[in-house]
């Protein structure tokens, strides 16, 4: 008979137990050691020309953030794209809002995904280009869209690295993006509370919105982004920046200490704390786009701020206290832009689309397809009267755009006065910075000056240390 | 030739051995053989999802490989340790989390422990009020974020609704530096406690009877019975409840994204989430693989002393 050998410990020899210990290092040597070939990356070129369309069913695949613009693209363009292009279908994957940056340069990381028009934020380009992640489409731009049709910022900003200077392109660099969605604040305003005419300084909009709150109890002065996720602190405090005569930087020494925290940023900053926060309702701190739109849809506030392309739930009685049909709300609801201080500036918000360097060639040659389709003066109105924002400045002063949204004109009125953040590869990190600490100064967590100092120090050692080897992005 | 009958029934045991020997085994599937080929299976999983991965991380963790930017990855020594332990803001994360752990942990142990010896001296709904108890733990992390997020909401929610129906005044839960931690600490003893409750529960009913008797017959008070015989017993199976979420705790990442992102400014900002931004807001990979494994060593070291204390007690 055989008994069972009894065993203590499992029998494996210490030998086999050292070879595959070894088998793993060697593995993970070789697949460190084979992982790159070293070549600095760089965005490839797409094609000037279009290549020849596939007959076959094809999907198109977007990456955006979940709000409404995202589902009208969607819509809009299997209603309209298919009209020419049957054999295709599109799909506007999203993802919330937070997780827009990340979803998208995760799969660039791996290079590979399952989009093949990334929309990015105009401040993301810089980075994917650096990476080699998105296509560029120079060539493809000029012999396939009319460059003139367009304000030159907003073709730059959407498109063009190195970044361009405020309100300007330049017509030799480089463009890896067309325009999607343009956007930028709107003020939303209670005309039954505080009369037809908005305020014109950011000074009187402030001592409007105070005493809107002291006549009327339970309604707070001011709404506006506060937020420490994405980029909403952030845009409030270089809206503020910007109409007090403050700049974010300057781009050419790439200096932010001392720039950022001059004496117009420090006014900056202390009127936003010291002035607009107190006029916020209590717990404030937090909100972002949802949570303006929802306090002033529930008549919870004198004076908003939001982006325009988020607007448009503000008029759908559904959702609104202020009335039982659009023009009941549009009796006590006003729109307009932003009021001017020692300059008119206003964010640049929207963003562009671009051609994944990792879709398969029939869907790049699609997405080319699309993007030239898209650009077109007829579907940029179409677009416009679907709900969109075009960039076109035909169409953004076409009845189409103008007559969709009592939101419309403050956006074709802004375009000039438009200003955007830093676009560089580092932009993650600055805007994570600037969020954080901003979102501290408006909660009480920091003093405003300790603030602002604290985010042009860490954004400064952010741009100084890019490309040390070592203890990056601490 | 013995005879196989009377063999059987003096010897039962040996019935096996009557019967003729199986075939023999080809020398290649001996028993040591058997147990690597049944084994090799869940060694090659555990060694490409588990070993691999932490082999990678410590190699990246020695570069400064970014997963975004590709290229090379440079060997940059022990810059990476060095820049995470000598940072200001790390030390900042790992005091918040620091705090957050004790904090949460302490009250979910005396929390859980108390449910759990209030229900073991229930006879009746026993079984019903132990389920109902552990529905939290049930729940996804995001789901719970999410929802007391709305009940935490200073103008909308309903515990400042309570609150304004009693007299008192809005508390911003989740926007103020004192109150934010707190909110994140309460929520995750929401969820937890059961937790604790669920081991605390199951050391109790183990606590053998006839001790509690012998104390009864002694006229030991109820105190002196929890003292010196509930407490003695249980304890080390707390213990261990304790290690778990204490782990658990130590790595939180999806009540505080949900919560307040880390805010107001950085004053929620736990380790877990710091390494985060530096993987996926910056693409410092080797940076936030340093930073992972150096998370990993504290948990390993803690643990060790802990299951140390553990034994010792045993022992004792």
């Amino acid at each position: 008979m055989r008994y069972p050998k009894r065993v203590g410990r499992l029998s494996v020899p210490r030998r086999t137990v050292r070879l595959a210990t070894a088998a793993m290092l060697v593995a993970t040597t070789m697949a460190a050691c084979g992982q790159d070939d070293g070549e600095k990356a760089s965005a490839p070129k797409a094609p000037a020309t279009i290549p020849e369309l596939t007959k076959d069913p094809l999907t198109l695949s977007f990456i955006w953030f979940d709000w409404p613009p995202a589902h009208a693209l969607e819509t809009f363009a299997n209603a309209e794209y298919a009209k020419e292009r049957s054999n295709v279908t599109i799909k506007v994957n999203t993802v919330p809002n937070a997780n827009w940056h990340d979803a998208i340069f995760t799969q660039f990381a791996a290079r590979k995904t399952d989009f093949d028009i990334p929309i990015l934020d105009s401040q993301h380009i810089g980075e994917a280009v650096t990476n080699g992640n998105i296509l560029d489409i120079t060539d493809f731009v000029k012999k396939n869209i009319d460059v003139k049709a367009y304000n030159p910022y907003l073709l730059a900003a959407y498109g063009q690295f190195p970044q361009a200077e405020t309100g300007k392109r330049d017509e030799n660099a480089s463009l890896y993006g067309l325009p999607l969605l343009g956007d930028t604040w709107t003020m939303i305003y209670r005309k039954d509370l505080i009369g037809d005419e908005p305020p014109q300084t950011w000074d009187e909009m402030i001592s409007v919105a105070e005493k809107c709150q002291a006549d009327n109890p339970g309604v707070s002065g001011l709404a506006f982004h506060q937020a420490n996720g994405s980029d909403a602190a952030a845009v409030t405090y270089n809206t503020v920046n910007g109409v007090y005569g403050g700049n974010l930087w300057d781009p050419k020494t790439r200096k932010i200490d001392g720039v950022l925290n001059d004496a117009a940023g420090q006014e900056a900053m202390d009127v936003l704390v010291n002035k607009m926060k107190p006029l916020t309702a209590t717990g404030s701190g937090n909100w972002f786009i949802d949570e303006v739109n929802a306090a002033v849809a529930q008549g919870k506030a004198c004076i908003a701020f939001n982006w325009i392309a988020a607007s448009g739930g503000l008029l759908d009685p559904k959702q609104s206290t202020l009335g039982t049909t659009r023009e009941q709300i549009l009796d006590k609801l006003g729109f307009a832009t932003l009021p001017s201080q020692k300059t008119n500036l206003v964010p640049l918000g929207g963003m562009g689309m671009h051609v994944s360097a990792y879709s398969s060639e029939p869907n790049q040659a699609e997405a080319l397809n699309f993007m030239k389709w898209f650009e077109r003066a007829d579907i940029q109105k179409k677009w416009a009267a679907a709900g969109g924002v075009p960039s076109r400045t035909d169409a953004l002063e076409s009845p189409e755009f103008l007559n969709a949204g009592p939101f419309n004109q403050v956006y074709t009125d802004s375009v000039p006065r438009m200003r955007d953040m830093w676009n560089v590869p580092e932009y993650a990190r600055l805007v994570d910075i600037e969020n954080t600490n901003v979102n501290a100064a408006l909660n009480g967590a920091k003093k405003p000056k300790d603030a602002l100092d604290d985010i042009a120090k860490e954004q400064q050692g952010v741009l100084d240390s890019s490309g040390r080897k070592g203890g990056g992005g601490l | 030739m013995s005879d196989p009958v009377s063999l059987t029934t003096e010897h039962p045991g040996q019935v096996a051995s009557a019967t003729p020997p199986a075939p023999g085994r080809s020398s290649r599937l001996s028993d040591r053989w058997l147990t690597v080929a049944f084994t090799s299976p869940a060694l090659l999983l555990l060694l490409a999802m588990s070993v691999f991965p932490l082999l990678w991380a410590l190699y990246l963790s020695f570069t400064d490989y970014s997963a975004t930017r590709g290229g090379p990855a440079h060997f940059v020594g022990f810059e990476n340790y060095t820049a995470i332990l000598t940072s200001a803001q790390v030390h900042q994360r790992a005091l918040t989390t620091l705090i957050y752990v004790v904090g949460a942990v302490t009250l979910q142990t005396v929390l859980g422990f108390a449910i759990a010896y209030l229900i073991s001296r229930r006879t009746h709904g026993r079984g019903l009020l132990t389920t109902l108890f552990l529905v939290p733990m049930m729940l996804s992390p995001v789901v719970v974020g999410l929802f007391w997020r709305f009940m935490l909401d200073a103008q909308f929610g309903v515990i400042n609704s309570m609150l304004g129906s009693l007299g008192l005044e809005q508390v911003e839960w989740l926007t103020r530096q004192r109150t934010a931690l707190i909110s994140l600490i309460v929520v995750d003893t929401w969820q937890w406690t059961p937790f604790i409750m669920l081991i605390a529960l199951a050391g109790l009913t183990a606590v053998p009877k006839y001790l509690y008797e012998a104390a009864a017959i002694d006229r030991a008070s109820e105190w002196f019975r929890f003292r010196t015989i509930t407490l003695p017993l249980v304890w080390p199976l707390l213990l261990i409840a304790v290690l778990f979420r204490a782990i658990e705790a130590f790595r939180l990442f999806d009540l505080v994204y949900i919560l307040t992102s880390g805010g107001p400014g950085v004053s929620t900002e736990t380790l877990s989430f710091h390494v985060y931004k530096v993987a996926f807001l910056g693409f410092n990979t080797g940076t936030a693989s340093a930073y992972g494994i150096l998370m990993v060593l504290v948990v390993l070291v803690l643990t060790q002393l802990y299951l140390r204390y553990l034994n010792k007690l045993k022992e004792d």
